[in-house]
């Protein structure tokens, strides 16, 4: 399928060209184990007063920040490179380059950019998780196994969705610089299951950035908390995402090349 | 040794600049964190002249020719390798704040002024930094905005000026505490053949009504021809010439052309010199300047002449051909 | 001196005027911000709740109180970030400010403070919005409301002079993001910025003692807070002078080095 080639050859690529600068992993490296740092210590004292939180045990809740790390590199990785290479394109007008490519234009601006060293994330909150599970002494069966990769990946889907839209927007308001930072700061709390939150914020939090969906639903899988009905749902939804993400696309775009409706 | 009268004095003012290698690979990065290796740079290598009070005196060099670095060590930004320098009888890279309030630095391609905010008001910040009392400000602001023609213009933020505005907006903001020696670089870059006429006229009634100072680069020899009578040339770092501008080009130039009009266009006039343009009935000859006097006489004697012009070669190809040959061949 | 007075206000003047400009960028980056207070706030709420109404002698009340008074330490705090130097460097800014008869740090400084004046009175209403919805358990008294402005100038200054210091290194070498990140971090868990201070473990607020952090940001939280003495609020002001002295020493000493390092490397 064309969907995958590409991803493929940008990755390829994007990988090549990252590869170069080798010291970059370092440094990476570096930030991922502080900010893993910070968040075992925040983690550790929380739980000098408590033994619980929200429902949540001290492994699980390890487990919520494994899965916020890999998300977190997953997005870093693949979404937003490509949705803040979108933002510049529209500010400087050179998005003419993605729109006159023979693929959908959709496809290109979402895969194009790749930053790999990023990825490190990715590996971090694996072994995050993996030593949380170990704690638990929970097995992983494959059904929760297969439950969570579903439950990632539409999770990721849904963040692209939201971004995708979020960055449409820069056709009719073009400086949107801004939103990237909100957004950090509102992803920051997925470290905790949307359940410590009170009731509005969590909604704001399930259905205004799909937070909910990027870390806590899959964390649950994890822990043999995911009943199906809430897998079936987030699947709906996806759906629904991705359809109405791809409707905004194409009013924006035709909007941009001064098409009528 | 102090030539008396002298404002600007430099005695073999050198600098060398430490330019850190870097290769390419990872553990030369990470041994690039703890060790630099680094290669010298001589830029500005041993020079020496002095300025007096009221001159104005044009600096000529091509790129990386050691001029911007030797005007940054006399408005005291770099601290020299070797050598002294003294500005106003300060020595310039101690930064008194006394120094620093007798001159400015204009340098074309940056900024002083604050982006969002209208010239005027970045007039007021200058005002407040140079300790400017507040009724000789007003005057030397409403003098230099009405010679320059800027009454409306101050009033918007710097951002909507087109660059020659801005630059006019920029030599008023740097002028405003009446400074007595001015280092100008490259001041017209960039700007139209209009807005240039402008500032240099400006430039040149400053330098007479104050008795300032004024030591200019530039890459337009009509800023040169225009408001220097003194030219120092500079290559490699090194000192080339000093002196008139009319100098230089007999200095350096051993070739002058003549440009002669004929009633007869048949004619072919290769015995006289070298045909290097022919157009209609005109034909430039070049010829040695020992060669001029011999041979105009024998064309005015040999042929029908209608018009003969005698001409120095425009200034840029001297320079040009200054710059083209070493230090070494250079100097006598 | 009345001119170092008059140029301070003509810098404030002129940063107020381009910030407001810019009021909704600041707005957009304000909001941004209090993602984290908020993440924070709800976290120890629910362990206080949890834990019989309070945690650390702080309910959740308290929380509410400390975080958002934290939003307002935290605006004061942002200071030139180390990172500008290699900007201001590259861009060739630095040696504009050179050339003028007035040291760089006055000018950084006195805009900033202007541009604090800006982001004090745009974070009125989010305060006012997060307490509606929060409600936090805030009573001071008028001794530390008075003292508590004082702090808050303090620890902007202390901040300040410490990030000059710190962002001096670019001089030396352009490898210096890991550097300020490992700065950053000890700062945020020995600051009073993840939680207060004394919910840390002892041995860790020990170590507080001895870093110019707290002073910049707990400090004047606790204060307005209603948590210390006279006695230990006037300690508290002391310590912020003390460390803008010794801050503003070290880089005034390093400075000379600086510059020096900045005309071999080129200006």
């Amino acid at each position: 399928m064309t969907l995958f080639r590409l991803m493929w050859s940008f990755f390829r690529i994007g990988a090549m060209n990252e590869l170069q600068y080798r010291v970059n992993f370092f440094v990476q490296l570096f930030q991922s184990f502080l900010a893993l740092f910070v968040g075992l210590v925040g983690l550790a004292l929380v739980f000098n007063y408590t033994s619980e939180l929200a429902g949540w045990s001290r492994p699980e809740l390890l487990v919520v920040m494994g899965v916020f790390i890999l998300m977190g590199g997953l997005i870093r990785t693949a979404i937003q490179p490509n949705m803040e290479r979108l933002m510049a394109d529209v500010q400087e007008g050179t998005l003419d380059y993605a729109l006159t490519k023979p693929a959908d234009a959709q496809i290109i601006v979402s895969v194009r950019e790749v930053r790999i060293w990023q990825s490190v994330d990715i590996l971090v909150g694996a072994v995050v998780i993996v030593v949380a599970l170990v704690q638990l002494n929970a097995g992983l069966g494959i059904g929760q196994a297969l439950a969570f990769a579903a439950a990632l990946l539409m999770g990721g889907v849904m963040i692209y969705c939201f971004w995708l839209m979020i960055t449409t927007g820069a056709f009719w308001v073009v400086r949107m610089d801004q939103i990237v930072e909100l957004f950090q700061g509102v992803y920051q709390a997925g470290r905790w299951p949307v359940s410590v939150y009170p009731g509005w914020l969590r909604l704001l939090l399930t259905f205004l950035v799909p937070v909910a969906f990027a870390v806590t639903v899959p964390s649950t899988a994890l822990v043999g908390r995911l009943n199906l009905q809430t897998l079936l749902f987030t699947a709906v939804l996806t759906i629904a995402l991705l359809l109405v993400s791809r409707w905004v696309w194409k009013t924006g775009l035709r909007n941009y090349s001064g098409a009528s409706a | 040794m102090n030539h008396s009268g002298a404002v600007i004095q430099l005695e073999r003012l050198g600098k060398t600049y430490v330019v850190p290698e870097r290769e390419a690979g990872l553990k030369a990065a990470v041994g690039s964190f703890f060790k630099r290796r680094n290669r010298q740079v001589k830029a500005v290598d041993e020079i020496s002249f002095s300025v007096s009070a009221g001159e104005v005196v044009g600096f000529l060099g091509p790129n990386g020719a050691g001029k911007t670095t030797t005007l940054k060590m006399l408005s005291g930004l770099l601290y020299p390798s070797s050598g002294s320098a003294s500005v106003l009888g300060f020595t310039p890279s101690r930064r008194d704040r006394d120094f620093l309030s007798q001159i400015t630095l204009v340098m074309g391609q940056r900024q002083q002024l604050v982006w969002d905010i209208p010239a005027l008001d970045s007039f007021e910040l200058n005002r407040a930094v140079y300790r400017i009392p507040v009724e000789e400000f007003r005057r030397t602001r409403d003098e230099m905005v009405e010679l320059l023609e800027m009454k409306d213009l101050v009033g918007k933020p710097v951002r909507n000026l087109s660059l020659g505005e801005r630059m006019k907006a920029e030599i008023i903001g740097a002028l405003l505490h009446r400074p007595k020696v001015l280092f100008l670089d490259e001041p017209t870059i960039g700007l139209d053949v209009t807005m240039q006429r402008r500032i240099r006229a400006f430039i040149a009634e400053y330098n007479q009504r104050h008795n300032a100072t004024v030591l200019l680069t530039s890459h337009y020899m009509a800023d040169v021809e225009a408001l220097c009578k003194r030219v120092i040339v500079i290559h490699h770092g090194r000192l080339l010439f000093d002196g008139d501008l009319s100098r230089l080009v007999e200095r350096f130039s051993p070739q002058k052309k003549i440009v002669v009009v004929l009633a007869d266009t048949s004619v072919d006039l290769s015995a006289y010199g070298d045909v290097i343009h022919k157009e209609d009935d005109r034909i430039t000859l070049r010829v040695t300047k020992a060669d001029v006097p011999r041979v105009t006489v024998r064309l005015l004697s040999d042929l029908p002449v209608v018009d003969l012009v005698v001409e120095d070669p425009p200034v840029e190809d001297v320079i040009e051909l200054v710059f083209s040959q070493t230090a070494e061949e250079m100097l006598p | 001196m009345r001119y170092m007075l008059d140029y301070y206000l003509t810098q404030m003047k002129t940063a107020i005027v381009v910030q407001f400009q810019y009021r909704v960028a600041n707005y957009f980056y304000m909001i941004g911000m209090i993602a984290e207070p908020v993440i924070y706030l709800v976290v120890w709420s629910t362990v206080a709740e949890s834990q019989g109404g309070s945690v650390g002698g702080y309910t959740a009340g308290d929380f509410a109180a400390y975080y958002i008074v934290w939003t307002l330490v935290r605006n004061m705090n942002i200071a030139l970030t180390p990172y500008a130097w290699e900007f201001w460097i590259q861009r060739g800014q630095l040696s504009m400010e050179l050339l003028r008869p007035v040291h760089p740090f006055h000018g950084q400084l006195a805009y900033f403070s202007g541009w604090k004046v800006v982001a004090i009175v745009m974070w009125l209403p989010i305060a006012a919005v997060l307490s509606i919805i929060f409600k936090p358990t805030l009573q001071p008294t008028l001794w530390e409301i008075a003292a508590f402005g004082v702090a808050l100038w303090g620890g902007f200054l202390v901040r300040f002079v410490m990030l000059w210091l710190l962002g001096m290194i670019t001089f030396w070498t352009t490898r210096v993001g890991a550097f300020f990140e490992l700065y950053f971090t000890v700062e945020l868990l020995f600051s009073g910025r993840l939680v207060p201070l004394s919910l840390m473990p002892v041995w860790a607020q020990h170590v507080a003692d001895f870093l110019p952090f707290q002073w910049a940001f707990g400090f004047p939280i606790e204060l307005l807070l209603g948590k210390l003495t006279p006695q230990q609020a006037l300690y508290g002001l002391g310590m912020q002078a003390f460390w803008v002295l010794l801050g503003g020493l070290a880089s005034a000493l390093t400075w000379r080095f600086a510059l020096r390092r900045f005309s071999a490397v080129g200006a």
